[in-house]
């Protein structure tokens, strides 16, 4: 496995690219109507892979990676996508999707990781990445120009370990500080966990001023706000995980808006409640923004709720899901597991069906579409 | 697109094309339902019911000698648990029934601090129809009755509060206990496995992988949380948080567990051992000589381990062989399920 301080030492030969992929309607003419998905994958504890595959599940093209990897970032106008290596993160590396060529490898500033998450900003002008400054432990949001790669902003993300966030709109990032404080000479080992405080925060992109934050009340303290999404009519979905005691009975889910003080946590039947083991996996809204979406690797299952009345509609069962991405069709999800399945689920007019399985290898964490 | 477990049916109809590992699995998972999962909740519903009427007895007659007897009835049902606690699967998810069984680790005190309000409070309420399924975990179980039975703050042969108290904590206790063994002894592992999309669903296997998920993170659970971490081998020493440490069942409710380990390994027919054999012979052989390794390491520490005043580094000392032999256990059962065609879980043991 790379070392930080190995990795550290890498010069980055490739900064500083010129970055002439095409645009995705450009490869979209090229490729009449197909829809890509990226996800990492892994093989075994020590072969990483970045991989696209089709709507039928086929895989299209791969690479394979240093480490294992999180998230992928897909860039909103180029045919660029990237992937973020996993906590404590050193490296994102982004690939023409025209030539699959690795194009731009970024890395943090000294003394900071990545999280395993970063975003485009919608122009695609700017990559916002979260990160730790581990000698503080205090979570930083960072601005970089694209394709430079050069740091143009950085924020405090007014936190502790900020793992994901989202566009609200062009000028307002939302940001799930998790409130891990961990160390990269301890791996992933928490060390804050008596005073931990996770929050969710609205930070104007502008000069980094708070909009708004929200938290749970003291006793939930060690319910950790870790992933969120954010549908078309500014309402944010948050999913937990929770590092107390396996048999305490939290809220998993919730909902969180920028004119909204509380957090409203979402209903869930108890039975199915126990089955998340305390843990959620991916958040994510459907095409219509009507139907969340939240996934649980460990209690096998991806649960799903009417944001509008904020109804439990049920479960679809797979085992070791994580990846989960809206299609293009309204409230219908693409899954991804960690036993190699893909499969689209539809909870409205409970329909699911598995369009491939790849028993050799592990889907990762996160998917998404690359829209061309 | 399922919202209720969906119960499998009991067997694979003659009419239905066989799937092509259907009965591989048959064996190992058959045999570890009835001779580890069946018999140890058998045993352990009859141990709780000897502990109720113990307990029944010192009520009735408060003595040293009637509390011995309940103590010695809780040390026998708490250790016939050992046997069992390694699968939290199937009925016992049922009412939160495998966290009540044993509140632990209880590092605030929670337990106390609740059985203590209740001993306060007016006993009528334990009675009411709906209490015990509401009632927190933390008194419903061993955890419970051990307190009430060794904590100096209850004097079960001093106190009728307290002694009443002990009662109805083992009376429910028993209930689960004996709903527990029951739905066993009526159903299946295959009862519990959730259906999931897509052909070739094989519910024998994916029962067998969820039981080999739990056994690998029990396998964890007893070298960190039972061994390694109330005598400091990583960080400070806490022995308080060894399990079952009141009544001196820390070094034995380990040894259990190992034995139980075995018994997995080598139940039904063909079992796990023999089918691994064909597979990978030295893999098989070495994880079998691990589990006795662990055994005898697990035996051959001194009985007051948990207890007697050693210094941290000599218990770490005393504790590193059978430590190092149980991580290696680990890797080779984990090497062993992979190899065999099971997922041991990506997300869902390493995800962030």
């Amino acid at each position: 496995m790379l070392s930080r301080r190995s990795f550290l030492t890498m010069s980055s030969a490739l900064s500083g690219a010129i970055i002439t992929a095409p645009s995705w309607a450009t490869l979209a003419q090229q490729n009449a109507g197909k829809k890509l998905y990226a996800s990492a994958y892994s093989l075994n504890k020590q072969e990483h892979f970045f991989g696209l595959f089709d709507e039928k599940g086929e895989m299209i093209w791969d690479t394979k990676l240093l480490d294992r990897a999180h998230a992928p970032v897909v860039h909103p106008n180029q045919s660029i996508v990237g992937i973020v290596a996993r906590r404590p993160g050193f490296f994102m590396d982004f690939f023409d999707v025209s030539t699959h060529q690795n194009i731009m490898r970024i890395e943090p500033t000294q003394d900071h990781h990545f999280y395993g998450h970063a975003l485009f900003t919608t122009d695609g002008k700017r990559l916002i990445t979260q990160e730790n400054h581990y000698p503080s432990g205090q979570g930083k949001i960072f601005v970089r120009e694209w394709p430079s790669g050069q740091v143009v902003q950085s924020f405090s993300s007014n936190g502790i370990g900020p793992h994901e966030s989202v566009l609200l709109n062009d000028q307002v990032l939302v940001i799930t500080n998790g409130g891990l404080m961990t160390h990269p000479d301890e791996d992933r080992k928490i060390l804050n966990l008596d005073t931990m405080k996770p929050n969710v925060t609205y930070l104007n992109l502008k000069d980094g001023s708070v909009l708004n934050q929200s938290g749970n009340n003291d006793e939930l303290h060690q319910l950790s706000i870790r992933h969120l999404d954010v549908n078309q009519h500014g309402t944010v979905a948050l999913g937990f995980q929770y590092q107390g005691a396996m048999w305490d009975q939290v809220p998993l889910v919730a909902l969180s808006r920028i004119d909204q003080e509380e957090l409203e946590y979402l209903p869930i039947p108890e039975e199915v409640r126990v089955r998340f083991k305390q843990y959620c996996g991916s958040v994510c809204f459907d095409n219509s923004g009507e139907i969340l979406a939240i996934s649980t690797p460990r209690g096998g299952l991806v649960a799903y709720w009417h944001v509008g009345s904020k109804t439990f509609l049920g479960v679809e069962n797979c085992r070791d899901v994580c990846g989960l991405v809206a299609t293009d069709n309204a409230h219908e999800f693409l899954l991804t597991s960690g036993i190699g399945s893909q499969l689209t689920s539809n909870p409205v007019q409970k329909v699911s069906k598995v369009i491939k399985k790849h028993p050799d290898l592990h889907w990762d964490n996160h998917l998404r579409q690359i829209n061309t | 697109m399922k919202y209720l477990p969906k119960l499998i049916a009991l067997a694979i109809s003659a009419s239905t094309p066989l799937l092509a590992s259907a009965g591989q699995w048959e064996g190992p998972l058959n045999g570890i339902v009835a001779n580890v999962v069946k018999q140890g909740y058998e045993s352990y519903s009859e141990s709780s019911k000897t502990l109720q009427q113990r307990t029944d007895a010192l009520c009735a007659s408060p003595s040293k000698t009637t509390l011995h007897d309940a103590q010695e009835a809780f040390q026998t049902n708490a250790l016939d648990w050992q046997q069992v606690q390694w699968l939290n699967f199937g009925p016992v998810t049922y009412f939160m029934r495998y966290y009540a069984f044993e509140y632990w680790p209880d590092k605030k005190g929670v337990t106390q601090r609740q059985l203590r309000a209740l001993a306060q409070g007016d006993p009528a309420v334990m009675d009411a129809p709906k209490f015990w399924t509401s009632a927190s975990i933390a008194v419903r179980g061993l955890t419970a009755i051990e307190s009430l039975l060794y904590h100096p703050d209850f004097e079960p042969t001093q106190s009728v509060e307290h002694c009443r108290l002990l009662g109805k904590v083992t009376a429910h206790h028993l209930e689960s206990a004996n709903a527990v063994a029951k739905q066993w002894q009526d159903g299946k592992a295959q009862d519990w496995v959730f259906d999931e999309e897509g052909t070739g669903f094989d519910p024998e296997k994916v029962a067998l992988e969820l039981f080999l998920q739990q056994w690998i993170e029990h396998m964890s659970a007893v070298k960190d949380a039972k061994l390694e971490t109330p005598i400091g081998y990583n960080s400070r020493e806490n022995l308080k948080l060894a399990e079952f440490y009141r009544s001196d069942l820390s070094l034995r409710a380990i040894q259990k567990n190992l034995q139980s380990y075995r018994e997995i390994y080598h139940a039904g027919s063909p079992s796990l051992y023999e089918i691994a054999k064909q597979t990978n012979p030295a893999l098989a052989e070495q994880f079998e000589e691990q589990l006795t390794q662990n055994i005898k390491l697990a035996l051959q520490l001194p009985s007051d381990f948990f207890h007697a005043d050693y210094t941290q580094e000599a218990r770490v000392a005393l504790a590193k062989p059978l430590v190092k032999s149980i991580s290696n256990s680990q890797s080779y059962l984990a090497s062993m399920v992979t190899q065999l065609g099971f997922q041991i879980g990506f997300n869902s043991r390493d995800g962030d």
